[in-house]
């Protein structure tokens, strides 16, 4: 099966300081891939990538086989790679309503209006937003803005969702809540996402794998327990061990 | 086969689709500055060696170099009124604080010699409060610089209390915790506000060296009323006033390298917009003194237009306007806002690509910097020589010359404006709008535009008013019939009646005032959040 997402080979510099250096990843349609790593390590970086908002210098991005950037040339561009995103900050347009943040890519793509207020409504009424589109985002919650912005995301049925630490400024039991809704939303459309984090609870929450980036390269890839069970080095431990002495149990939000 | 290569062209063309809205963009600026410039350069090769010879003449650099050293007594004088009282006015408890600045900024929305007009009312021989020695003192260099310094210090103070208000509050705090106000001040806040004052600096340099109606009003020889005599007059002679602006080539680009190098990109952060929010510095004892100095300086910004307004009341110039004022102010005022909308579009496009790094932006800011800070008469002089031929003689002859004049001359003011709130709004809000499917065009009247709106409206009240403020450049190409304000009033203060001279004058400052007050009231309050 021809892979979602697959990254091959990539190194990425910014101002002579390497930020990616021969990073690979895959991620199979329908998975959920936790992308793992400290402040710093490229997580973001990858991100932009994947979207098109920087070129890698060498190596490889291609999206269900279709080859989007190589080595230096960005062959699709952002508008055309059938993705959608969820920014740290959500990034809601402020001066358009819940509703019409939600269309704005539907129309950019040519969705008919019948068509599009339907799919609006039904992913409205799913994120528990029912009756809430005409509300501007100034006037939500910081919970009712992260449904927003993954409704925004999942109303275009892209072909890959890439979410970069949407949730890391919010407390644990809004986290929890949250995580929940993300993962049913993923798994029952059965979209495929690369979710990036530094929190290995969020990672072991929902991610299907998890993928340790450190300085650029991809350290180690497999599921929550295959990383505990035999982490590949001493970075990958020292996360794991970090959680451990903070009490918490990973995964187990 | 045919229609897929119609297609694959319009792929291509949407692909590329920001590359293209900044061409056009770029085209606008080019043209309007850029070609001029250039032109003038083949002009003067053109002209030949009789008109080259006014250079070998010394009275050209002596006046040059005087004109240069009155430009830097007015940046020097007005660097050291509106510093001060630019961090008095965003960062204390100065009294009136908000009024103060209103009534300190306005003298710098109004043509410079409207306010030469006003001194002359009021300290002139034969002025409210004139005398010989007065009248002596105006009509020197030592006026000029007076003259000139109090109508541009605002630009400085503006500025400064722009940057101030826009800093992170932060920055002011931690040195608070342990540091007094004065020490605070001046090596916190100034220092944070160093490449806004240089390029407030150097804003009040290009506009001192471009004024004409001034030295011309108050009788001081300087290099820019040199090229505008050899224009028109007995001392018509064109092919010197083109060889005559050559050596203000060199200067325009030796600001705008300093420019670069004293500000870059930090000349885009100059327009907080955070509003006077934040609790202000304690004066302490300073208070009453201060707040004297600071008034002071604000009132006697003001005083020429009370002056104006009350010559004109007591001459019967009110009642005469009517008879006298003509098409002038619709003149101004249609031009201005034509322009100023060009600008405002040309801004948003250049100013958000400046702001966020797109290729060739940035060399399009320069040049609208250059257009900017070179002196009126090359530029003036520029158009006439790409304009004033056959082919275009229509547009040279209409009221578009000016459109073109001001949009080439002020499109740095929409550009500046809109980077500056770029550059605080967030990328993500763009770059969302790129993941789920918008293209350019698309993503800057649906997203870039509303959600920088404020900086947009901002920049065209600010572009209007400079168009409606401008003189030294419309005064060389105005089509006959067809002057603005500034210019109908500047020709008729050698030989119409003062009173209504000065009518004319107020009532200009009316209605720069009126668009003010609209314009604020129209602004959007703020940016959406």
């Amino acid at each position: 099966m021809t892979a979602a997402i697959d990254l091959e080979g990539i190194t990425l510099r910014y101002s002579q300081r390497r930020v990616l250096d021969g990073l690979s990843l895959t991620v199979e349609p329908g998975e959920v891939l936790a992308l793992l790593g400290p402040s710093g390590s490229g997580k973001t970086s990858v991100l932009r990538i994947l979207l098109g908002f920087a070129t890698p210098e060498a190596g490889a991005v291609r999206l269900s086989g279709e080859v989007a950037s190589d080595a230096g040339r960005l062959l699709v561009p952002p508008e055309e790679r059938g993705l959608a995103v969820v920014f740290q900050d959500l990034a809601l347009w402020p001066h358009l309503s819940v509703a019409r943040n939600l269309a704005f890519g539907l129309q950019s793509k040519g969705v008919p209006r019948p068509e599009r207020d339907a799919r609006i409504q039904a992913i409205l009424e799913r994120v528990g937003l029912g009756g809430q589109g005409h509300r501007p985002p100034g006037q939500l919650s910081g919970g009712e803005r992260q449904r927003v912005a993954i409704a925004r995301a999942l109303v275009l049925e892209p072909r890959a969702v890439l979410l970069d630490e949407p949730l890391s400024n919010l407390d644990v039991g809004l986290k929890r809540e949250l995580l929940s809704i993300f993962r049913h939303l993923l798994k029952e459309r059965r979209t495929t996402a690369l979710y990036v984090t530094h929190d290995l609870r969020e990672a072991g929450a929902l991610g299907d794998r998890i993928a340790v980036i450190e300085q650029g390269r991809v350290v180690q890839e497999g599921t929550l327990e295959s990383l505990r069970a035999n982490p590949s080095s001493s970075f990958v431990r020292g996360l794991l061990d970090d959680f451990a002495w903070a009490g918490t149990v990973p995964g187990n939000f | 086969m045919a229609e897929a290569v119609g297609r694959a062209l319009k792929r291509a063309l949407l692909r590329r689709q920001q590359m293209l809205v900044l061409a056009a963009a770029g085209a606008i600026v080019l043209l309007t500055s850029a070609v001029p410039l250039a032109r003038l350069l083949s002009e003067i090769f053109d002209a030949g060696a009789a008109a080259l010879g006014v250079l070998s003449a010394v009275r050209p650099w002596l006046l040059l170099i005087r004109s240069v050293m009155l430009a830097a007594a007015v940046t020097a004088c007005a660097v050291a009124i509106g510093a001060p009282l630019g961090l008095l006015i965003a960062r204390t408890d100065l009294p009136g604080r908000r009024a103060l600045w209103m009534l300190h900024a306005f003298p710098m929305f109004l043509p410079p010699f409207l306010l030469a007009l006003g001194w002359f009312q009021l300290v002139g021989r034969e002025g409210f409060l004139g005398s010989e020695v007065t009248d002596r003192l105006l009509f020197s260099q030592v006026g000029l610089v007076a003259v000139l310094s109090l109508t541009f210090s605002p630009v400085v103070t503006s500025m400064v209390a722009l940057a101030l208000l826009g800093m992170d509050a932060s920055l002011e705090e931690a040195a608070r915790v342990f540091a007094g106000p004065w020490r605070v001040g001046t090596r916190i806040l100034l220092p944070a506000a160093r490449p806004t004052l240089a390029l407030a600096a150097i804003v009040v340099f290009a506009l001192t060296i471009s004024e004409l109606g001034v030295p011309m009003f108050l009788r001081v020889d300087v290099f820019p009323a040199a090229v505008f005599a050899r224009l028109g007059g007995i001392q018509y002679a064109p092919g010197e006033a083109f060889a005559l602006v050559l050596p203000l080539m060199p200067l325009a680009l030796g600001l705008l390298l300093l420019e670069r190098r004293l500000v870059g990109a930090g000349s885009f952060a100059v327009a907080g917009l955070r509003g006077m929010s934040r609790a202000p510095i304690p004066l302490g004892n300073w208070r009453p003194a201060l707040a004297t100095a600071s008034w002071s300086v604000a009132v006697a910004g003001a005083l020429p237009l009370v002056a104006l307004a009350l010559r004109a009341a007591r001459g019967g110039g009110f009642g005469n306007l009517p008879q006298w004022i003509g098409q002038a102010p619709w003149t101004s005022l249609g031009t201005a806002v034509i322009a100023a909308t060009a600008i405002a579009a040309v801004g948003l496009v250049l100013g958000h690509g400046a702001a966020r790094g797109v290729r060739g932006a940035s060399l399009l800011d320069a040049m609208a910097v250059l257009a900017f800070v070179t002196p009126a008469p090359v530029l003036g002089v520029g158009l006439i020589a790409v304009w004033n031929r056959p082919a275009t003689r229509a547009l040279y002859a209409s009221a578009a010359i000016l459109v073109i004049g001001y949009t080439a001359r002020y499109a740095v003011v929409g550009i500046r404006a809109v980077a500056s709130v770029v550059l605080q709004s967030a990328v993500h809000l763009e770059e969302a709008a790129a993941a789920a499917g918008a293209r350019f065009w698309r993503r800057l009247i649906r997203i870039i535009l509303p959600v920088n709106l404020r900086g947009v409206a901002a920049g065209w009240l600010l572009a209007v008013v400079f168009c409606l403020r401008d003189f030294e450049t419309a005064v060389l190409y105005y089509p006959p019939g067809g002057e603005p304000l500034p210019v109908r009033i500047f020709t008729l203060e050698a030989n119409g009646p003062p009173p209504v001279v000065a009518a004319l004058a107020v009532a200009h400052a009316l209605m720069t005032a009126l668009v003010l007050v609209a314009g604020v009231l129209l602004l959007p309050r703020r940016s959406p959040e």
